[in-house]
Order: structure tokens, then C-alpha cells, then sequence
């Protein structure tokens, strides 16, 4: 595994400035056709999910998210955590995976996590429907 | 009056005007007016750092007086000091700022 700390200069690391600057451009994409419900939140923080899956692949994932640097970066890793995953391997993903995974995100902003992991579950759940046209 | 000051430009304004003027100021309870807020920016954050001389004093009259500090949560991420501030220090962007001062709302904000 590629050491992911600051002295191994631009290889891509997982720390919150970096997510977010990769999760910045994917916000502003156009949503995939599979998009699942718009989320807010008590800071009234929004966040949707979309899919571009086939054969039970999520093969990419876009994410139209409130411009808060720990949401983005939440979404991103999401992002990179599932994609090219089975649906049902990437519903398995919680929102304790993505706080253990940024540590030195603080208490206070840990619930996006929450908001993100729960948009992203309704993305999947939008695409269970339509391919079977039943509720997960 | 009350005031709120942004730390925004990083040549001796956490160094000198903080600590050397402001800071003194407000142990010594004659700065003038009452300072509700303090929000940073950039490298200014690393003054808000545990164990940052200036910071810890700044700690102490912020517990005191009940005056806010933040720091700017994108500048603290990206110098990966977010969880290395002062206990009970927050971060966050502009909608956490006014947030935070939404109770106790100041008159003029000072940007440094």
C-alpha cells in the first residue's frame, strides 16, 4: 500500500483537504440517471447521490452535496470506497467507516457522515427500484 | 460596542497585532470594546494550536469572557491541524461563524 502521508508528495491521499479538493469537481458534474432522494439535515446541509450502475456494479458515482468541506469530503471517499463494488457491497459501507477513516475530522462536524452515508444508501435503493421495480 | 475580528492576511497580524497589542489588551481588560469573536484564517490557525504560547493565553481570556474562537475548517484540514486545535476550539466556514455569533451578535466585524 502507498504511504499516504504528507512526505510522499502528490500521490492521491485520503485526508479531508485532499477529498475535498477531488469532491469539489465531482459536485459540479451532471447527475448519473440514477439518482437517489435529496437529503437535508438539522444544519440544513443537503446532499443526493447518483449512480451509474450495471450488472449489480456500481461502475461510478456522482454526488450533488452543500458546499461543507467535511460533506464533500465524506462524499468523495464515499465515492472511492464503492465504486466498482458489487451494490451489495457498497450498501454494506457505514458512517463509521468513513469517521474512522478521517480521524482528525472533530466531533462536531462527524454528522455528515451520516447525511452522506444515508444519501448515498437512497441512491442505491433508487436503483434497486428500477431495476426490479420493488422496494429494497 | 461590540467587534469581531477575521484574521485574514498572515504577515505580523497573529505575531504582532494579536499578541503584542490585542492580546495584552484584553488580559489587562482595556482593550476598548468588547470582542465576541475571533475568526482565523490560513496560517493564522496555527496559533490556535495546543500548546501555542500566544494561543493558550488567548484560551484562557476566550474562557474567561466568553468570546468565540474559530478557526477556518478548510485551513485547518489542509495544514492537518484540525484535531491538534485548543479543547473546545471549533472549525467551520462562514454559516458556523454566524451561527456561533447569532446569540451574541457584534457591532462591527474587523478584518486583519
Amino acid at each position: 500500500m502507498a504511504c499516504e502521508s504528507a512526505c510522499c508528495g502528490n500521490a492521491p491521499r485520503r485526508v479531508v483537504s485532499d477529498l475535498f479538493d477531488r469532491g469539489y469537481r465531482r459536485n459540479r458534474l451532471a447527475p448519473f440517471a440514477v439518482q437517489g432522494a435529496t437529503l437535508r439535515d438539522a444544519n440544513d446541509l443537503t446532499a443526493s447521490f447518483s449512480l451509474d450502475i450495471a450488472d449489480d456494479t456500481v461502475r461510478d458515482i456522482r454526488f450533488q452535496v452543500s458546499t461543507c468541506i467535511t460533506l464533500i469530503a465524506y462524499s468523495e471517499l464515499i465515492v472511492e470506497l464503492a465504486a466498482a463494488k458489487g451494490a451489495r457491497a457498497a450498501a454494506v459501507l457505514s458512517e463509521s467507516d468513513l469517521v474512522s477513516a478521517l480521524p482528525d475530522v472533530p466531533l462536531l462536524k462527524r454528522d455528515r457522515a451520516v447525511l452522506a452515508i444515508n444519501a448515498f444508501r437512497a441512491a442505491l435503493k433508487a436503483a434497486f427500484i428500477s431495476q426490479t421495480g420493488e422496494a429494497a | 460596542m461590540k467587534v469581531a475580528y477575521i484574521f485574514a492576511t498572515s504577515r505580523h497580524t497573529v505575531s504582532y497585532v494579536l499578541a503584542k497589542m490585542i492580546l495584552p489588551q484584553l488580559e489587562e481588560n482595556r482593550h476598548g470594546v468588547d470582542v465576541v469573536g475571533m475568526f482565523f484564517f490560513e496560517d493564522n490557525n496555527y496559533v490556535l494550536m495546543k500548546g501555542n504560547p500566544t494561543g493558550e493565553r488567548l484560551h484562557k481570556v476566550a474562557k474567561k469572557t466568553g468570546m468565540l474562537l474559530m478557526g477556518c475548517d478548510q485551513c485547518c484540514y489542509e495544514r492537518e491541524i484540525a484535531d491538534k486545535l485548543l479543547e473546545g476550539v471549533p472549525i467551520g466556514c462562514f454559516p458556523d461563524l454566524y451561527k456561533a455569533l447569532s446569540g451574541n451578535m457584534p457591532d462591527q466585524v474587523i478584518t486583519l
